[in-house]
């Protein structure tokens, strides 16, 4: 049975995934490529930037929601997964595009990225400890 | 940590998500506990001491 934080959780993450794709959606429509940073051009690219806010407030949320500590520990170890692969592979990339001509990785993808390293958290979680966590 | 709740919840013919809805936990946290993957911190460790009416040193042995 899904206990009231993941009730939650998933009621805040819903509408916000929705906000995020529709305002990515809108903002690719309504700025040309290559536009010039214009305060109004810089508003628009804003609104995906505070749905991936929201995402971390409810990741935060679901956290501190959670009375089940052991279900925690298997989130928070999650997240910790996630910050790692994020942290050492946009480091990496980040000194090989210093240093050598590798192609330029925009910024946006470290959201993403952190996302994918929660399911692979998740797989870490089940080959060290045998439970995955239920949120992947 | 090595613990006796398996044999305590037998005792009691409870399953684990007997002894899961009882203290208010996930089926897999018991589980996580039972087989000593998990150690649980101090208050749930007397909250299940005080379910089963023992000690906690009764129910946790030290390795």
């Amino acid at each position: 049975m899904m206990d009231t934080a993941r009730r939650r959780y998933i009621g805040r993450m819903i509408p916000i995934a929705i906000a995020y794709m529709v305002a990515v959606f809108v903002a690719g429509s309504i700025i040309p490529n290559g536009a010039a940073p214009t305060p109004l051009t810089v508003v628009v690219a804003l609104v995906p930037a505070s749905a991936v806010v929201g995402f971390i407030w409810a990741m935060g949320r679901y956290l501190t929601d959670l009375t089940d500590e052991y279900v925690r520990l298997l989130e928070v170890r999650k997240a910790l997964v996630a910050t790692a692969l994020t942290l050492a592979l946009a480091s990496g990339w980040g000194i090989l595009e210093l240093f050598t001509t590798v192609p330029r990785v925009p910024l946006f993808y470290v959201f993403p990225l952190w996302c994918i390293g929660l399911a692979v958290g998740s797989l870490v979680n089940r080959l060290t400890i045998g439970n995955a966590g239920p949120c992947t | 940590m090595k613990n006796r709740l398996k044999v305590l919840r037998a005792e009691r013919d409870w399953s684990q998500g007997d002894l899961a809805e009882r203290l208010d936990v996930s089926r897999q946290s018991v589980n996580a506990i039972e087989t000593g993957k998990y150690d649980p911190s101090l208050p749930l460790a007397f909250r299940i001491a005080d379910l089963f009416g023992l000690r906690i040193e009764d129910i946790f042995l030290k390795d």
